[in-house]
C-alpha cells in the first residue's frame, strides 16, 4: 500500500465523518424539540424547581427531585416528541424521494434520533444545572451527587429511543400522544410498584417477595430522609442497577430500530436482514446486550437489602468500604448552654440556638438539665431526660416542631422556634416511657410543662390530657417566684418524671 | 267505481325533481359526514378511545397506580390521553383548499368534536363499569371536556398534529397540583366532583376552544415546518 492510497483512505474517512457531523448539526438546528422547550421549562419550574426549593439545602435530598418530577415530565415529552419526529418523512411524503439518495435511510433516521435526544438531554441537564447551582449556593456540606444525573440522562435518552422506534413502526397521527401517555402511565405504575418497597410503607422489610421495583428511578416514590447522605454516603448500588436496566432498554430500542425495515422504507413491516451484514450483526448484538443488561439489572435489584444507615444496598454491587460514617466537626454556638449542629445544617444553627437558649436558661441548674444540645442521626432515639447532660435532637424527630423539612428561611420564624421549645421542654419533664413519642403521660407533667413554656413565651402544644384543671395548676405554678419554682423543681423533678407527682401536689 | 280516482292530476316535473333531490340529499349528507370523519382518522380515534377505556379498566382493576389521595393520578392521565385523541382529529389533510369547498365545514367540525367528546366519556365510563373510579363519572367528564378544550385552543396555534403537547403539559401541571393539594378552580382535575368553579373553568375552556375550532379550524400549516 502506498502513501498515496493511505492518504486517499484517510481523506474518505474524514469526509464521511464530516458528513455525519454536518447532518447532525443540521438536524439539531431544525429540530422540532425547540417548540416544546417552553412547555418543558414551565413544567420544570412548577414541578421540579419549586419542589427542590422547598427542601432543606442538602445535596441528596435536592438531587432526589431530578429523578422524580424532572425525569417524569422530561421522559413523557421526550417519548412523544421523538415519536413525532420519527414520522416526519411519512408526514411530508418524502419517503420515496429520500429512498433514492446515496445515504442509507437508517443513518439518516439515526441522525434525527440523535438530534432529538441531544435537545432533550440538554434540556434535562439544564434543569439539573439550575437545581444544582441553587443548591451549591445554599448548601454548607457535601457535593453534588452524579449518579442520579446519570440515571436521568440515560432515562431521557431511552424515552427518546422508545418514542422514535414506535413512531417509525407506526407512523400515524395518534402515535406521538399515545406513546407519551403510555410512558407517563408506565412511570406512575412504576412509582406505585416502588412504593411497595418503601420502608415507610412496609412494616417488615424481610417479608418482601422481591425488590425489583428498586429499578424505578423514582427513588422509592418519595423524597429520602432529610439527612440522607449526610452521616453516611448513599451507596451507588441502586443507581448502578437503574443505569444498567434503562441502558439495556435503550440498547434494545436502538438495535430494533436498526433492524427494522421500516427505518429504511416507511411503511414496511417485519424484521429484515437484507441490509448491510455488518449493520445487522451490530444491531443484533446491541439487542442481545441490551436484553442481557436489563435482565441482569432486574435480577440484581431483586436481591436488595435495606440498611437503616445507608438505605438500599445490592450485595453483588455493594462496596462495604463505603459504609463508614462520614467524619465531621459540628458547628456550635453558646457558652453556658452549647447548641451544636451538623455542618450540613449550619444554616439552622442560629434559629436552633435562638429557640433553645431561653428554654435552657429556664431549667438551668436543675437535676438532669442538659448543658449541650447536639444533633444526632435520625434513627437514634434521644437519651432519657435526667440520665445525660446532652439533649439529642435529630432531623427526623417526631415532635411538635416542623423539624428540618423546613427551609432555613422557614426555620427563622417564631412558629418553628416555638415548636423546638415545646419539644425541648416536653422532653425535659417527661419520663422514660415517653421518649419514643411526643406527649406527656401524667396531668402533673403537662401542668409543669405548660408553665415552663408560658415562662418562655411558647404556646401550649396539643398535649393528650389537656383540661381546665391542668391549666389552672399550670397557671398557679407559673405565678410562683422564679426562686420558688426552681426550688420546687429541683426537689421534685425526678418524681415528676417517674409519674408519682399528682396535680394537687403542684404548688 | 268512478273516474275520479283515475283522473289524478299528474305530478308536475319540478315537484318530482325536488323529491328526487331530497332523496339524494340524505345519503349525500351522510356521505359528506363520513368522508369528513375519514379524512380526520376518526375511525382510528374511536379504536384508540376504546383502548383508553380498556387501559382505564386495567389501571383500576389491578390497582396499578397509587391509592389514597393520589388515586386520581392514573385515571387522569388516561382521561387526558382520550382528550388528546379527540384533538388530533381536528387536523385536516386538505389544508386551505377545504375551507373554500362549502358551507358545511363548521357544522362538520362542531359535530365531530361534540360526538367524539361524548363517545370518549362514554367509552371511559363503560371501561370502569363495576370498578370504583375515584371521583366518579363527573370528574371523568370534566377532565375530558376541559383538557379537550385546552387541546382545541392549542390546535389554533400549533395545528392539530402538534396539539397534544399543551394538554399533556397541563396534565403534568395537574399532577403537581394533585400532589400539592392545590385548590384553584383552574386546576379542575384536583377539585371535588360537584365543584362549581372547576366546572365553570372546564366548560368555559371547552366552549371557547370548540367555538374557535368550529369557525376557524385548526391551523393548517404545521408549527414545526422548519
Amino acid at each position: 500500500m502506498t502513501a498515496v492510497a493511505l492518504t486517499a483512505r484517510t481523506a474518505r474517512f474524514r469526509t464521511a465523518r464530516f458528513r455525519t457531523v454536518r447532518a447532525l448539526r443540521l438536524e439539531i438546528r431544525h429540530s422540532a424539540v425547540v417548540w416544546v422547550l417552553p412547555i418543558l421549562a414551565a413544567l420544570f419550574y412548577v414541578n421540579a424547581y419549586r419542589t427542590a426549593a422547598g427542601y432543606p439545602p442538602t445535596w441528596t435530598l435536592r438531587a432526589s427531585v431530578i429523578t422524580q418530577a424532572n425525569l417524569a415530565f422530561s421522559s413523557m415529552i421526550a417519548a412523544g416528541v421523538a415519536a413525532w419526529v420519527a414520522t416526519r418523512e411519512g408526514r411530508r411524503k418524502t419517503g420515496d424521494l429520500l429512498a433514492t439518495t446515496a445515504r442509507a435511510a437508517w443513518a439518516r433516521q439515526a441522525t434525527v434520533l440523535a438530534a432529538t435526544a441531544f435537545w432533550m438531554v440538554l434540556a434535562y441537564l439544564a434543569g439539573v444545572a439550575v437545581i444544582y447551582v441553587q443548591t451549591a449556593l445554599q448548601a454548607t456540606w457535601g457535593g453534588p451527587p452524579l449518579w442520579p444525573v446519570a440515571v436521568g440522562v440515560v432515562a431521557v435518552a431511552a424515552s427518546c429511543a422508545i418514542g422514535f422506534t414506535c413512531g417509525t413502526l407506526f407512523p400515524g397521527r395518534f402515535t406521538a400522544p399515545i406513546v407519551a401517555v403510555a410512558v407517563f402511565v408506565a412511570w406512575f405504575v412504576g412509582v406505585n410498584a416502588a412504593n411497595s418497597v418503601n420502608p415507610d410503607n412496609v412494616s417488615n422489610l424481610s417479608s418482601l417477595k422481591g425488590t425489583s421495583a428498586l429499578l424505578v428511578p423514582a427513588l422509592l416514590g418519595r423524597p429520602p430522609d432529610v439527612d440522607a447522605g449526610v452521616y453516611y454516603h448513599v451507596p451507588p448500588d441502586v443507581f448502578i442497577a437503574q443505569v444498567m436496566f434503562i441502558g439495556g432498554v435503550l440498547l434494545v430500542m436502538v438495535g430494533l430500530f436498526a433492524l427494522l425495515p421500516a427505518a429504511r422504507v416507511p411503511g414496511a413491516w417485519g424484521l429484515s436482514f437484507a441490509a448491510g451484514r455488518r449493520l445487522t450483526v451490530v444491531a443484533a448484538a446491541g439487542v442481545a446486550c441490551g436484553v442481557a443488561a436489563s435482565a441482569t439489572a432486574f435480577s440484581l435489584a431483586g436481591t436488595g437489602q435495606y440498611s437503616l444507615t445507608t438505605g438500599w444496598e445490592i450485595p453483588a454491587l455493594h462496596d462495604a468500604a463505603g459504609d463508614q460514617s462520614v467524619p465531621y466537626t459540628p458547628d456550635c454556638t453558646g457558652s453556658a448552654f452549647k447548641v451544636c449542629i451538623h455542618p450540613a445544617f449550619a444554616p439552622y444553627l442560629g434559629a436552633m440556638s435562638a429557640a433553645l437558649q431561653p428554654a435552657a436558661a429556664e431549667i438551668a441548674g436543675l437535676p438532669g438539665a442538659p448543658v449541650r444540645a447536639e444533633m444526632t442521626p435520625g434513627y437514634s432515639p434521644p437519651a432519657v431526660a435526667g440520665t445525660a447532660s446532652v439533649y439529642d435532637y435529630s432531623v427526623e424527630q417526631e415532635g411538635f416542631s416542623g423539624g428540618f423539612w423546613a427551609t432555613p428561611a422557614t426555620a427563622r420564624t417564631a412558629d418553628w422556634e416555638q415548636g423546638e421549645q415545646q419539644d425541648f421542654i416536653t422532653w425535659f419533664v417527661s419520663g422514660p416511657a415517653e421518649q419514643d413519642a411526643p406527649g406527656l403521660t401524667t396531668p402533673a407533667q403537662e401542668a409543669v410543662a405548660i408553665a415552663l413554656l408560658a415562662r418562655i413565651g411558647a404556646p401550649v402544644p396539643s398535649y393528650p390530657q389537656f383540661s381546665q384543671s391542668i391549666t389552672a395548676a399550670a397557671s398557679g405554678f407559673e405565678s410562683l417566684s422564679p426562686a420558688a419554682r426552681h426550688a420546687w423543681l429541683a426537689a421534685n423533678i425526678a418524681a415528676l418524671r417517674s409519674g408519682t407527682i399528682t396535680l394537687a401536689q403542684i404548688p | 267505481m268512478t273516474a275520479a280516482g283515475v283522473k289524478t292530476p299528474p305530478v308536475p316535473p319540478t315537484s318530482r325533481a325536488a323529491s328526487a333531490s331530497a332523496a339524494r340529499r340524505l345519503p349525500a349528507g351522510a356521505r359528506l359526514a363520513w368522508l369528513h370523519l375519514r379524512s380526520r382518522r376518526v375511525p382510528s380515534a374511536l379504536l384508540a378511545l376504546a383502548l383508553c377505556g380498556g387501559a382505564l379498566r386495567a389501571v383500576l382493576h389491578w390497582h396499578l397506580t397509587s391509592g389514597g389521595a393520589l388515586a386520581q393520578q392514573g385515571p387522569m392521565i388516561i382521561e387526558a390521553g382520550a382528550a388528546v385523541l379527540i384533538v388530533m382529529t381536528t387536523h385536516s389533510p386538505f389544508g386551505e383548499a377545504e375551507r373554500a369547498a362549502g358551507r358545511w365545514l363548521p357544522y362538520l367540525r362542531l359535530g365531530a368534536v361534540l360526538a367524539l367528546t361524548g363517545i370518549a366519556i362514554g367509552a371511559l365510563q363503560l371501561g370502569v363499569t363495576g370498578a370504583s373510579l375515584p371521583g366518579g363519572v363527573l370528574i371523568l367528564a370534566r377532565n375530558v371536556i376541559g383538557i379537550t378544550g385546552i387541546g382545541l385552543l392549542a390546535s389554533l396555534v400549533t395545528g392539530g398534529l402538534l396539539a397534544w403537547i399543551l394538554p399533556l403539559g397541563y396534565l403534568g401541571f395537574a399532577e403537581y397540583a394533585l400532589n400539592a393539594a392545590w385548590r384553584n378552580p383552574w386546576t379542575w382535575p384536583v377539585r371535588p366532583p360537584a365543584d362549581r368553579g372547576a366546572w365553570i373553568c372546564a366548560v368555559l375552556v371547552f366552549a371557547v376552544g370548540l367555538a374557535a375550532v368550529t369557525f376557524r379550524g385548526a391551523r393548517t400549516s404545521l408549527a414545526d415546518n422548519g
